[in-house]
């Protein structure tokens, strides 16, 4: 697309660096493999594949054009022409269902050996694009490279002794943290991890300061706002969220409903198994739940708007180029308009300007009345409709307060992708509307 | 009193004890010296420079006893003999007689003392006789046992000369509550020093913090307001043809000024060229023909009415009129909300 002879040159190195990277990696997999735990058939496998990728490492190394491994470019226009927040959102939504269904397959190690490596190396080949790399290599966005692995990874592991929990819960034995509890090593084992950790993150802080120092921009102007604006990593999913609410809800209402709603879980959780261990099948609906909070509604969307959200704070594929000048056709409309003037095919309710201060606000509540029956309908009559039907048995173990609590705080949780799911889908702008005073949800 | 110093203290208290031998009240005769003019000749003899305490008790020996003699006799002589010190005890032993005698008389002398308790000034003689009266009841013999009910009528006889007697306690009285004044104040001497210092200290902060508020309110006053001016001249009407959005004055004053068509009226008006969402400033995008605010993607069009994005309201216009030179000129104090039906005011535009 953009990209130019130049850029190849310079990414050449870096990229040769990065697959012999992946070589050594697998080399040293395969070598254990093969010693240490007895599988010669994988550690041949592996150690094929980093004499691929040692390949790949020397076709990077000779920077040029036809021979730098990257993506075809009718797979990158694809991925552009598919990639919008709509995809983006269902998608994580639908691999976080995958990855919980099949979570025995996934937490199987050469499984997700395989998945790293996979992720590695399409990184490798998309970061011959010039419009990839800029986004992927900024110094402000790798962290949140570094976080995507990261958090995989841990995941990972909590993910497979959970699993390996659960087998032995099944059989009859104890979780494997109840097994040989009686001691725990600390001096000099753990004390000494911890020492040899510190070095290393401190000399490795070090070395990431002196290679890719923090950009600096020019200084700043109230009149003048950078294109795009973002927010700090771990404030983007915040600014992604501000996207389709008011800023009193989402800047001040949901964040502070999520540090609350963290503060009392343990007081709404009746569940007394899984205490001390992991266990995804005896804690189903706090696993999910924290994990949809968590992974679905805040990291990927941190990832969105690192990677995906550009100039405008419009929705840009992963090769796209990042033009300020991109149109994108949007009308979005506020639900009162929908219903009067849409549906209902008449002007809105709006009082005459001179009309005393109760005929305004009648108008007003007129004019906003299915948003508000809307509203009402969800947060009202939704709890005890879910306490007689899925929510039956939680209702009966927690009483009455604590549900009520627990399933606002959910219904407050999911109000932020239903809105929007309703934005992508309807161009619905605000359910209730009331720019008067400042209301809107 | 001078005189009394003179003496030794077991003369004195001889003396004393002489005279409550007697019956007679020491205090009393303290009190009132003057209306005892009897005097006996021995006592006057014995004590002229012992006290004239002592006269007194000399002159109440008209109750005829005995004793008072024999003891003042005894005090003399012992005096004479020098041992001073010795005297005093030997005498006082040698007089079992008259310490109870003392102490029968003791009611009106105890009232003394008691009032010389409270009292500033109290006499050797009155502590001792009170000590004495206390710590020494000492046994009453048959003979004496008489002299009580004597002595009793005698500080009834004395009441006469009662009248002296108040006007002596009530210079003591206000004293003992002038001391307690003297005393409070003394006491509360630290109190009230740490107090105000405390009180200094405390006065002295909060003027601190008041000057700190005041210089600091200062910084919001400086000499040299590089803001613009609110009001400012933008130029003819020529200046602004049909659909033209001006955005050379954005970085300067934030604001963009529009020629465009508002509910079919053709005006030039100002925006504020802060987003309605969060406040950033949106861009105009000439190639779309709208505002697009790069924080959030709100975006308006070209009459500032929002359309997409989260921002909940159109954006602001500031006031803009004619001026006498027939520039526009836009006053940035004053803005104009549609949502509040604001737009319809004369002043947020100028008719084309």
């Amino acid at each position: 697309m953009h990209a130019s002879p130049f850029f190849l040159s310079d990414v050449a190195g870096f990229l040769g660096g990065y697959y012999a990277f992946i070589a050594a990696m697998n080399g040293v997999f395969a070598f254990l493999l093969w010693r240490k735990y007895g599988q010669p058939g994988w550690a041949i496998t592996w150690s094929a594949f980093a004499g691929g990728m040692m390949v790949l490492a020397s076709l990077a190394l000779s920077g040029a054009p036809s021979l730098v491994p990257a993506l075809p470019d009718s797979v990158r226009t694809v991925v552009n022409a598919l990639s919008g927040p709509v995809l983006y959102s269902l998608g994580t939504m639908a691999l976080f269902t995958v990855l919980f269904i099949f979570r025995k397959f996934f937490v199987q190690p050469m499984v997700a050996w395989t998945i790293l490596n996979a992720a590695l190396v399409l990184m490798g080949l998309s970061m011959a694009d010039q419009n990839f790399a800029a986004i992927v290599m900024k110094p402000d966005n790798v962290p949140i490279v570094g976080l995507v692995f990261l958090l995989a990874f841990f995941t990972w592991v909590a993910t497979k002794q959970a699993v390996v929990n659960d087998e032995r819960i099944a059989r009859g034995e104890p979780p494997m943290e109840k097994v040989n509890d009686e001691k725990v090593l600390v001096w000099p084992d753990l004390v000494y991890t911890e020492l040899i950790c510190m070095v290393a993150v401190t000399a490795f802080l070090l070395l990431w300061a002196i290679c890719l120092p923090a950009p600096l921009e020019e200084p700043a102007s109230s009149v003048k706002t950078p294109n795009p604006s973002k927010a700090p990593w771990y404030f983007l999913g915040l600014q992604e969220m501000l996207v389709y609410f008011d800023p009193w809800y989402a800047g001040v209402v949901l964040p502070s409903l999520v540090v609350f709603g963290l503060m009392a879980m343990p007081y709404l959780d009746f569940n007394k198994q899984g205490n001390g261990y992991y266990s995804i099948a005896e804690r189903k609906f706090a696993y999910l739940t924290y994990q949809f909070g968590f992974l679905v509604l805040w990291i990927t969307l941190i990832i969105l708007g690192t990677f995906l959200r550009g100039p405008n704070w419009n929705f840009y594929g992963p090769f796209e180029y990042w033009t300020p000048y991109k149109v994108e056709v949007l009308n979005n409309v506020d639900l009162n308009q929908m219903f009067w003037v849409q549906w209902l095919d008449m002007p809105l309710p709006r009082a005459a300007t001179d009309a005393p201060w109760y005929s305004q606000l009648g108008h007003i509540l007129l004019r906003e009345a299915p948003g508000l029956a809307l509203l009402g309908l969800y947060l009202v009559a939704l709890p005890p409709l879910l306490a007689v039907t899925i929510f039956r048995g939680m209702f009966a173990k927690m009483g009455f307060i604590r549900y009520l609590i627990m399933s606002n705080l959910m219904l407050l949780m999911l109000s932020l992708p239903l809105k929007m799911v309703l934005r992508w889908t309807m161009n619905l702008r605000y359910i209730v509307s009331i720019p008067e005073i400042s209301l809107n949800f | 009193m001078a005189d009394k110093k003179k003496m030794s203290v077991a003369e004195i208290l001889a003396a004393a004890r002489a005279a409550d031998g007697a019956g007679e009240k020491p205090a009393a005769a303290e009190a009132a010296p003057a209306p005892e003019q009897p005097v006996a000749e021995k006592p006057s003899e014995a004590a002229p420079k012992a006290a004239p305490k002592a006269s007194k008790p000399a002159a109440s020996s008209e109750g005829g006893r005995p004793s008072v003699a024999e003891i003042l006799a005894m005090a003399r002589a012992k005096k004479a003999a020098g041992g001073e010190a010795e005297a005093a005890k030997p005498a006082a032993k040698a007089a079992p007689k008259p310490a109870p005698a003392a102490r029968a008389a003791a009611k009106p002398a105890a009232a003394a003392a008691t009032a010389g308790k409270k009292g500033v000034q109290r006499d050797t003689a009155s502590i001792l006789a009170a000590a004495r009266a206390a710590a020494k009841p000492g046994p009453v013999s048959k003979a004496e046992a008489p002299s009580r009910p004597a002595a009793k009528p005698k500080p009834k006889a004395a009441a006469p000369k009662a009248p002296p007697r108040p006007v002596p306690p009530k210079p003591t009285r206000p004293q003992p509550a002038v001391k307690k004044a003297a005393e409070e104040d003394r006491r509360g001497f630290l109190q009230i020093a740490t107090g105000s210092f405390l009180a200094v200290g405390f006065t002295a902060l909060s003027v601190a913090g008041g000057l700190f508020t005041l210089g600091l309110a200062r910084f919001f006053f400086p000499n040299v307001l590089a803001e613009p001016p609110s009001k400012f001249k933008v130029g003819f009407k020529d200046g602004f043809p049909s659909g033209k959005v001006e955005t050379k004055y954005v970085a300067q004053y934030g604001v963009w000024v529009v020629n465009g068509d508002f509910q079919g009226e053709q005006q030039i008006y100002a925006l504020k060229t802060v987003c309605t969402h969060l406040g950033c400033t949106p861009s105009w995008l000439e190639a779309e023909q709208k505002f697009k605010c790069p924080c959030h993607g709100s975006g308006f069009y070209k009459d500032g009415i929002n359309f997409e994005g989260p921002a909940p309201r159109p954006l602001e216009r500031y006031a803009i009129r004619i001026a006498d030179d027939g520039q526009l000129e836009v006053d940035k104090s004053r803005t104009f909300q549609e949502e509040l039906g604001q737009w319809a005011d004369p002043q947020s535009y100028v008719s084309v």
